[in-house]
């Protein structure tokens, strides 16, 4: 079990037994003192840029990569490599025609689009691109805003952009966007809890909800690995947040054609589909910050000379390539899975994952709380380390409980399979339900006895299908007779 | 924003054995919830009702071992909060002193008696007057399915326990915010509580949402009343609120007057005073009649604990401000309550307005601002209580064609055919009345001479009107009396169905305490003197 | 007139009359509606005032829970969503009520405006941070805190006896 030796990395990398290991405020640390608004004006259009530019790419790059794995080019036509694929798709959506159906209710049927688009963009208002820069002469950070609750911020606009989904589905007064509306509002708000839950863990490690400090705590380790389970919840709940496959049941063309954006098209369209992109970036980067390092470079190139390649602008293209690690992670997904079924998913979020994650927080408390001496102080040393007592002994007691629960999850499963494994009778009559029933491999089909259907009677063949619709047909047409 | 550094957290100092009591019965509650998920369907209505019956009576020995405090440790005092070390400040939540204990046990008392009426099962599976499937549609097919699957409601036990567990919180808490959070928490039970009748559903479907409705702006009210007495003295707290008067913070004075006058709003909701007795007839008659009776004993001592709490301890050193409000308000109760009782034609509306009379009374009682008013008071609440379960008990039993007959004219010759039950609900009307040997009489005698003696001229006037108003309640009651004892019975006559033990036994109990508290009063007046003083 | 000043009239503007127009509209979703941009407003309100943690958890409790699930009841429900004459309040119920609001809102502007008016308030006072909530949610207020946890416990249940339906098919209801 690797938690123990995650939390036990952590324990090592600190000093034992001292009490003031938490930063004394949760302030940020990106230093805005001499941000001038016409700068944070630049940063803020940068930024617009940025994602912009990043959807652009990302979507000719998602067709390019299922292409990849689907053994087929993808688009190549326009442009290098088809790389102006998607401003074509962009400009020709401009000039479609834009229909509103006649039950629609205009108004919100016009702002539910505007609020999907605009709020996937707000949250990165607070995510750090890179370190402290120099635009024209000014000294500032590469990140819009921080505040020192910045990551509530995120969780509460994406709570705001759900409101495109299900106004939208209402709006169009019609079915197929009202259920799908309504299947895609119910999965982000449950999955919503799950990841809100999984970054309380960084909250507790880093002792601050501002994404700078974060960032900055993550200077000697990366959250991923002391938050692992955490990492693993955010992932699984940033893929259901974003509607995409394999959770992309808001959708399900099968059951509901195109779900919550059935009626709309042209420019109203293309603003969905620009939010769910740029959502993907957002997520990404929220990723990013909480458990990859944000704009730090990594560990081995970080050493090279003295730090130089960790901070300023350089920041922007570590982010930048962590950031394309989840693109290439969503593509890849939807290249490789089906859709799960609706009730599995959602029994999968509300049974599976909230609870765990609560158990998983609250462990979490404890850890931290044995590492900043809230459990007693004392100390032993093993191999020249000085070790808390009270954190080894917590560690141990989470890495057994987690052990003893999954332990005992396997057995209950396979348990579970045992009963639920069918052993097909060796027999069967193939039309006892008045219907044709083809049998089961390794089953044998019993003669039908009383009806002479020829000499065929006592073969083991399976019956011929000439056979089976005299045999269906005659006492159909004798009860109707009767 | 500059930086700087917290100061140090300072933990809540917590007395457990003076909040014991309450303790016990959040955790009965909390068991409950467990029971019904993992018990089996066939045990879980026993198990529910023994499980609570067992926890009020552990809270209650809880109560009387704080109260007496054999060990002389000191339970009661403030507890559940801290001194600030910097500032010398206290912030205490919870205030155990002598009204909030009595008022705590004679809440769990009144809750076992409560508990015991809900539990009546007549031979069925579950309790027989809450309906298995809330949400169905009246008389719809899922509603049958419901019945005919033998799905029952045991989830209103745990529900009643959490009501009272706000109960017991609500006169004691020491702060307002504490006692709007304990509103919330004895109110929410009991909106859900009062839609789950099993018959005339629509009736019990609408009390709910009436009262949901009108309790939601009722809170609103104290909400906004607290917001405003915080601005006037920076503190939700009931001393300091007393501090602020008695000092005077001139800038803010202009908050005060419109702080209490809502706050006191949102209290007076509660124990259904006029004006703000809308809802009362129609949640007491829609309200399945052993929630009603529950619900007209505790709720209306709780809330009569908060309003002498807030009454003697918050705002005592602005009595000035407010006292003339609440002597309009509590006229107006006594009067209104009294009048429309007697063209009522329905058993529990009249018992509604009956009730809306009795706050009435009690309010004069709490305006007598004396130690012997808050005896009186607290006397009131404990007889009143328990008649009203025992009378709301017999109701529950007069029945036609399965479902209860709460006509008037359905009870005409009642007494002929069933002289004990008859005779009980006599005897509880004659305490209603207030008439000597009924331990109606001692209450209504208490809080008048207190209002008398203390209250100065407006008590005198207060106490002449009540008097006046008892009057004419005698008339109701009389009537009731004479309807069952001397008119012939109708053609098609209700039945007095045979309750099970615990029924039986709660009523008896009831009118048995009504018969011991007139007859005998002088241990509980002894016992609701000495309890009278509150602690700041 | 500051600023900051400015921006909360206006915000506080905002809340106000989307309060107001979520209880006169007709149409029960528009309500709803009028509801979230008047407790998003709200949100505003607080972030004007510098309480960032406030706003963003009014946001997302009221804005992305609350008014959300009154959307999903009302699209759950069969229901009819747009206005009905036959449930609509008499004319003369909705004039009494338009005189009864304003006379109290009157009342209590004319008793709180004055008094109000030359009030000042730092808002920038350090006693007012996230570790100083926390220390106020856990330390002074812990008894309100989990007495909250309570009432919401309350909620569940009463939610759960409230809306269970029994299924038809025997032992699968519990």
């Amino acid at each position: 079990m690797s938690l123990s030796t995650a939390a036990y990395d952590i324990a090592l990398s600190l000093p034992a037994g001292v009490t003031g290991l938490a930063p004394a405020n949760d302030n940020p640390v990106a230093d805005f003192s001499d941000t001038p608004w016409w700068v944070a004006l630049i940063k803020a259009v940068g930024v617009f840029v940025y994602l912009l530019l990043s959807t652009l790419l990302v979507i000719w790059f998602e067709r390019r990569v299922i292409g990849r794995m689907q053994q087929r080019p993808g688009p190549n036509r326009n442009g290098p490599f088809g790389l102006l694929q998607t401003l074509a798709d962009g400009m020709k959506s401009m000039l479609k025609e834009d229909i509103t159906p006649a039950n629609a209710d205009r108004i919100v049927y016009t702002t539910a689009p505007l609020i999907a688009a605009t709020m996937a963009f707000v949250s990165f208002a607070i995510i750090p691109l890179g370190g402290t820069v120099s635009i024209f002469g000014h000294e500032t950070p590469l990140q819009i805003t921080d505040v020192p609750v910045a990551v509530l911020l995120v969780l509460a606009v994406a709570s705001v952009g759900v409101y495109g989904i299900v106004l939208a589905g209402w709006s169009s007064g019609s079915t197929y966007p009202l259920l799908g509306g309504l299947r895609s509002t119910a999965q982000v708000i449950s999955y919503e809890i799950a990841m809100g839950l999984s970054l309380v863990a960084i909250f507790l490690y880093s002792g601050s909800m501002s994404t700078s400090q974060i960032v900055a705590a993550q200077s000697s380790l990366w959250y991923i690995l002391p938050a692992f389970f955490s990492f693993a919840v955010y992932v699984i709940t940033m893929v259901g947040e974003t509607n995409r496959l394999p959770f992309d049941l808001a959708e399900g063309e099968g059951e509901l054609t195109g779900g919550f954006h059935t009626e709309y098209s042209a420019m109203r369209f293309a603003m969905f589909y620009l939010g769910e992109y740029v959502n993907m970036f957002t997520v990404s980067a929220l990723a990013t910050t909480m458990f990859l390092g944000g704009w730090q470079a990594p560990p081995f190139i970080a050493a090279i000379g003295d730090g130089a390649l960790n901070g300023g602008w350089w920041g922007l293209l570590w982010f930048t390539i962590k950031l394309w690690m989840f693109m290439f992670f969503f593509v890849w997904l939807r290249g490789s899975l089906p859709r799960v079924r609706y009730d599995q998913f959602m029994r999968f979020g509300w049974r599976f994952l909230i609870p765990i994650t609560l158990a998983w927080v609250v462990a979490v408390a404890f850890i931290r709380g044995a590492q900043l001496g809230f459990l007693g102080q004392g100390t032993f040393t093993i191999g020249g380390r000085e070790l808390s007592v009270a954190t080894v002994v917590i560690v141990s007691i989470v890495a057994v409980i987690a052990l003893a629960a999954a332990w005992i999850w396997d057995d209950k499963r396979a348990e579970r399979e045992a009963a639920a494994e069918f052993n097909p009778p060796e027999e069967i009559d193939p039309f006892e339900g008045g219907f044709p029933v083809p049998p089961l491999p390794g089953q044998r089909l019993r003669e039908p006895s009383g009806l002479a259907v020829g000499s065929g009677a006592a073969s083991r063949e399976p019956v011929t299908s000439s056979v089976t619709s005299t045999l269906t047909s005659s006492p159909v047409k004798e009860e109707t007779h009767g | 924003m500059t930086a700087v550094a917290p100061a140090a957290f300072q933990q809540s100092n917590v007395d457990y054995v003076a909040i014991l009591p309450m303790l016990i019965v959040a955790s009965a509650a909390l068991v409950g919830v467990l029971v019904e998920a993992f018990a089996p369907r066939r045990r879980r209505h026993v198990i529910q009702v023994s499980l609570a019956v067992v926890g009020l009576l552990a809270a209650f020995a809880a109560v009387v071992w704080v109260a007496v405090d054999p060990n002389k440790v000191g339970h009661k005092g403030l507890t559940m909060g801290f001194t600030d070390g910097t500032t010398n400040h206290s912030v205490f939540a919870l205030a155990i002193d002598g009204p909030a204990l009595f008022m705590q046990g004679s809440i769990v008392l009144m809750g076992v008696l409560g508990i015991l009426t809900m539990a009546e099962r007549f031979g069925g599976v579950g309790p027989d007057a809450f309906t298995p499937s809330g949400a169905s549609t009246p008389g719809s097919a899922s509603e049958s399915a419901a019945a005919r699957a033998g799905a029952l409601t045991s989830e209103v036990f745990p529900l009643t326990m959490f009501a009272i567990f706000g109960m017991m919180i609500f006169p004691t808490t020491n702060d307002l915010i504490g006692m709007f959070v304990a509103l919330e928490v004895l109110s929410l039970p009991l909106y859900i509580l009062s839609g789950l009748a099993r018959r005339r559903r629509l009736l019990s479907q609408e009390a709910s949402l009436k009262y949901f409705l009108l309790g939601a702006f009722s809170s609103a009210f104290f909400l906004f009343g607290t917001a405003l007495l915080y601005g006037y003295a920076g503190s939700v707290y009931f001393g300091d609120l007393s501090k602020a008067v008695a000092t005077g913070p001139l800038a803010m004075n202009g908050l005060l007057l419109p702080g209490a006058f809502l706050v006191f709003v949102g209290l007076l909701f509660k124990v259904g005073a006029v004006p703000f007795h809308a809802w009362t007839p129609d949640v007491y008659q829609g309200a399945p009649t052993p929630v009603t009776g529950f619900m007209a004993a505790c709720t209306k001592a709780a809330a009569f604990g908060a309003i002498l709490r807030l009454a003697y301890v918050g705002l005592d050193t602005a009595r000035w401000e407010w006292t003339n409000a609440v002597v309009i308000v509590a006229i107006l109760t006594m009067v209104v309550g009294s009048v429309l009782s007697v063209t009522q034609t329905d058993m529990k509306r009249l018992l509604a307005y009956s009730s809306i009379a009795h706050a009435g009374f009690i309010l004069v009682g709490v305006l007598a601002f004396d130690r012997k008013g808050v005896g009186a008071v607290l006397f009131y609440l404990v007889a009143y209580g328990f008649s009203t379960i025992a009378a709301f008990g017999i109701v529950s039993l007069v029945r036609q064609n399965g479902g209860e007959a709460t006509h008037l004219s359905q009870w005409a010759g009642l007494g002929k055919r069933y002289p004990l039950t008859a005779g009980a609900f006599a005897f509880l009307m004659l305490a209603f009345a207030g008439i000597p040997l009924t331990s109606g009489f001692v209450s209504k005698f208490g809080v008048f001479s207190a209002a008398i003696g203390t209250g100065g001229a407006t008590g005198t006037t207060l106490a002449v009107i009540g008097v006046v108003c008892s009057a004419i309640t005698v008339f109701v009651y009389a009537r009731v009396i004479v309807l069952m004892f001397f008119s012939d019975a109708p053609d098609d006559a209700v039945e007095v169905v045979t309750p099970s033990m615990a029924t039986t036994f709660s009523i008896a109990i009831g009118t048995l305490i009504t018969l011991a508290l007139g007859v005998l009063p002088s241990s509980l007046l002894d016992l609701a003197d000495r309890a009278s003083q509150f602690v700041r | 007139m500051t600023t900051r000043d400015l921006v909360f009239v206006v915000v506080g503007t905002i809340t106000a009359v989307s309060a107001l127009l979520a209880v006169t509209t007709r149409h029960v979703v528009h309500a709803a509606l009028w509801l979230l941009v008047s407790l998003g407003s709200l949100a505003g309100c607080y972030l004007v005032l510098g309480q960032e943690l406030v706003g963003l958890v009014q946001l997302l409790v009221y804005v992305g829970a609350i008014v959300v699930l009154v959307l999903f009841a009302l699209m759950l429900t069969r229901a009819p969503i747009g206005p009905q004459s036959e449930i609509s309040t008499p004319a003369w119920q909705r004039a009494l009520a338009v005189v009864l609001g304003g006379a109290t809102s009157a009342l209590l502007a004319a008793l709180l405006l004055p008094l109000l008016a030359s009030a000042q308030v730092d808002l920038d006072r350090p006693e007012t941070g996230t570790t100083q909530i926390a220390q106020a949610v856990f330390g002074t207020w812990v008894w309100p805190f989990e007495l909250l946890s309570v009432l919401l416990l309350v909620a569940l249940i009463g939610a759960f006896a409230v809306s269970r339906l029994v299924l038809h098919r025997e032992g699968e209801a519990a």
